[in-house]
């Protein structure tokens, strides 16, 4: 019986790198608005220490916020040998993009590959979908 | 690709005989070399319990329907497509050293592998470095592959 | 060019060895190109349709009503341009000096840096067709073309054999990979070849490949291992021909090119190394380098009658976030996709063009959408790969679509 269960769902602080996947961006050529793209797009890959500390599994909803905006995606395992605790991956998306930091300090360039969210449970919801997120 | 040890892992480990075979492990030998099914397990299938177990090591195996006489499986659902097979094949490169050799579109019919419609498709398989009598272990297609889309079985 | 070929436009390789086969007009089947590339050229699910309004129109009254848009703004920009066909780009940038707008391009918030430093000389750079003949030591630094530019490494970094390059990749040619994660890159490039460094890492990664490239004893903050360090340094050092391909992973690390200078001045004094720009849309690149013949400027410009005004606040990014612009035309690229939220906002506040062959979320916003050809599927041109080098795009198949470049020939007729 884990601790997690006795508290409202924990909320984790994420480091979020964002990547590029063909797969992913093949199935935005065909079509933005299918299925397939949300999909692929909507995750985040965690180590999965922080799947633990989050009380979900692979394929649970989690919720991400931050000062920017907030987005449900499903969480996966990232596979990855190196442990990576405190930092997650995300596929380059609208999704990611609800998270990015507007104030990119006068640059122009924004934090695309760097930025933070706060992530919780949020089982049973649904993924956000690409209309909610225009 | 999987090994013997993590296919064994995942089935029940009760050496019931069902499948006919006289251990799990044995079971996971002839598994991986397909020449059984996961559906041949049948507690694996039957019993609830064993349904995450189920569930991953069918996506671990994939069913033989594509594969060709030299045990070539291209899983297309895997592959992007980038051609570094076509490029790396010795036999590739010797049948058509300017064009696949190259890293171009093929330029002649002898290649063995080429990309179309996105995935790399598997033709003249006989003349696979690892079919016929001078047989050798060869992986240039296997190690080049960025997603593990190619599998010898 | 082989004139029986066709040239992918899925991204900035440009690979021009495509055969395809017609069914009924249409692209049918795609020899060569890769699973990105056959996506682009079978054409989306969702093409765009001639609106005004939301309400269907024909391309006349569309594009008349974009004129009066564009004459109408007192401060209009003109965006996008990475995936049009170089004439179109000069079509935009000459309707941007006649209205006096803002042009910017995606470089803006991606390759921007590193092809302006290529194309002011502050960078040593060579072409593909050179790494595939000569390369013997190939950096992908926070670049993963496995998934960006599937056929990069097939094509030209890694595995054809080329003149100076005849023994195969095994022998002749090194990949290493400098990144923050294991990507399907490095596990090509294997375990002795993947430097796996935290994020925004890099510049002390920089630092330290010099100073072991200077002999001295190479530190970092986060303690890399000073014994790898070194055996990458003598890698590099034995180059005859060496390549650094930048990704977006390192552009974003870098707050200034100071250390990538630093670092590519003590490469090509020990050796011989040259850096191409992971230029991600097919002609961003050509793009780049229309405006700079133009007005010394790659991007982020503002004509103001013969002045030309040019710097971040030009940016399509903070030009959005301070709602400095009052009009926009977006042709090839979707800044609602690709743009954060929270700076997007801003176009759905203003009168906003499409021009594009596909629904994009930037169409779904827009006051008007006009429909293009898809450029090298159902239009010709030019444009501008990766290294630079002009490809020729042709005509695959027939179209009742205006192309690119002719919509925006007839919105500058319109003006």
């Amino acid at each position: 019986m884990g601790f997690g269960q006795f508290l409202s769902a924990p909320e984790v602080k994420l480091r979020i790198v964002t990547y590029r996947d063909i797969f992913q961006d093949s199935a935005k050529v065909t079509s933005l608005f299918g299925e397939d793209y949300e999909k692929l797009s909507a995750i985040i890959k965690l180590d999965p220490k922080d799947l633990s500390k989050l009380a979900i599994k692979e394929g649970d909803t989690l919720m991400l916020k931050n000062g920017f905006g907030k987005v449900v995606v499903k969480a996966q395992n990232s596979g990855y040998e190196k442990p990576h605790t405190g930092t997650a991956y995300m596929v380059n998306s609208p999704w990611s993009n609800v998270l990015v930091p507007e104030d990119a300090g006068g640059t122009g360039v924004p934090e695309f590959k760097d930025f933070e969210v706060l992530a919780s449970s949020a089982k049973g919801a649904k993924v956000t979908g690409i209309r909610e997120i225009i | 690709m999987a090994s013997v040890m993590e296919i064994y892992q995942l089935l029940p480990k009760t050496n019931c005989k069902e499948c006919g075979k006289s251990t799990c492990m044995a079971f996971a030998v002839d598994l991986l070399s397909r020449k059984l099914k996961v559906e041949d397990c049948l507690p694996l299938v039957r019993e609830g319990k064993y349904k995450a177990s189920y569930e991953k090591l069918s996506g671990m195996v994939t069913p033989v329907e594509d594969v060709t006489e030299t045990g070539l499986i291209v899983h297309a659902d895997k592959c992007i497509g980038c051609g570094n097979c076509v490029v790396a094949c010795p036999v590739n490169v010797a049948a058509d050293p300017m064009g696949a050799g190259s890293g171009k579109a093929p330029t002649c019919d002898r290649v063995i592998l080429k990309v179309e419609d996105g995935v790399v498709k598997a033709a003249n398989v006989q003349e696979c470095r690892r079919f016929g009598e001078n047989k050798i272990l060869c992986v240039a297609c296997i190690d080049t592959c960025p997603t593990k889309a190619i599998e010898f079985v | 060019m082989d004139n029986d070929n066709y040239v992918c436009t899925g991204c900035a390789l440009l690979c021009d060895d495509i055969d395809v086969g017609l069914e009924n007009g249409k692209v049918a089947k795609v020899h060569t190109a890769c699973r990105k590339g056959f996506a682009f050229m079978k054409g989306c699910s969702n093409p765009l349709e001639c609106t005004v309004d939301g309400k269907k129109t024909d391309v006349d009254s569309a594009i008349r009503e974009a004129a009066e848009i564009l004459r109408n703004a007192e401060r209009p920009l003109i965006f996008g341009h990475a995936n049009s066909s170089s004439g179109a780009q000069k079509r935009a940038i000459g309707i941007a000096r006649k209205i006096n707008g803002y042009i910017d391009d995606t470089s803006s918030f991606c390759q921007g840096p590193m092809v302006e430093a290529i194309l002011e000389g502050k960078l040593k750079t060579c072409t593909l067709d050179d790494v595939r003949h000569k390369a013997d030591v190939i950096v992908y630094w926070g670049a993963d073309p496995a998934n960006s530019h599937p056929r990069h490494m097939s094509r030209y970094s890694y595995f054809p054999r080329g003149k100076e390059r005849q023994r195969g990749w095994e022998e002749d040619r090194t990949a290493i990979c400098i990144d923050v994660r294991k990507s399907d890159t490095a596990e090509i490039c294997g375990e002795s070849g993947l430097y796996q460094i935290p994020v925004k890492g890099d510049v002390e990664f920089m630092d330290a490949l010099v100073s072991a490239l200077s002999g001295k004893i190479p530190k970092t903050s986060y303690d890399f291992d000073k014994k790898r360090l070194l055996e990458l340094a003598s890698i590099l050092k034995k180059a005859k021909f060496g390549v650094i391909f930048a990704g977006l992973g390192m552009v974003y690390a870098l707050d200034d090119r100071e250390p990538l200078y630093r670092l590519m001045d003590k490469l090509n004094s020990v050796s011989n190394f040259h850096l191409i720009p992971m230029a991600g849309h097919y002609n961003m690149r050509g793009f780049n380098q229309i405006l700079f013949e133009e007005t010394g400027y790659i991007n982020r410009v503002k004509f103001n009658g013969a002045e030309i005004l040019h710097g971040p606040e030009y940016s399509v990014v903070e030009a959005l976030r301070k709602k400095a612009v009052d009009a926009a035309l977006v042709i090839g690229a979707d800044p609602l996709t690709s743009l954060p939220r929270s700076v997007v906002r801003h176009l759905e506040e203003i009168p906003l063009i499409t021009i594009d062959p596909c629904q994009t979320l930037t169409s779904v916003k827009a006051k008007v959408t006009i429909p293009c050809a898809l450029v090298g599927v159902e239009s010709g041109g030019t444009a501008v790969r990766m290294d630079g080098v002009e490809i020729g795009l042709k005509q695959i198949v027939e179209t009742d679509r205006l192309s690119d470049e002719e919509v925006m020939i007839r919105i500058s007729e319109a003006l």
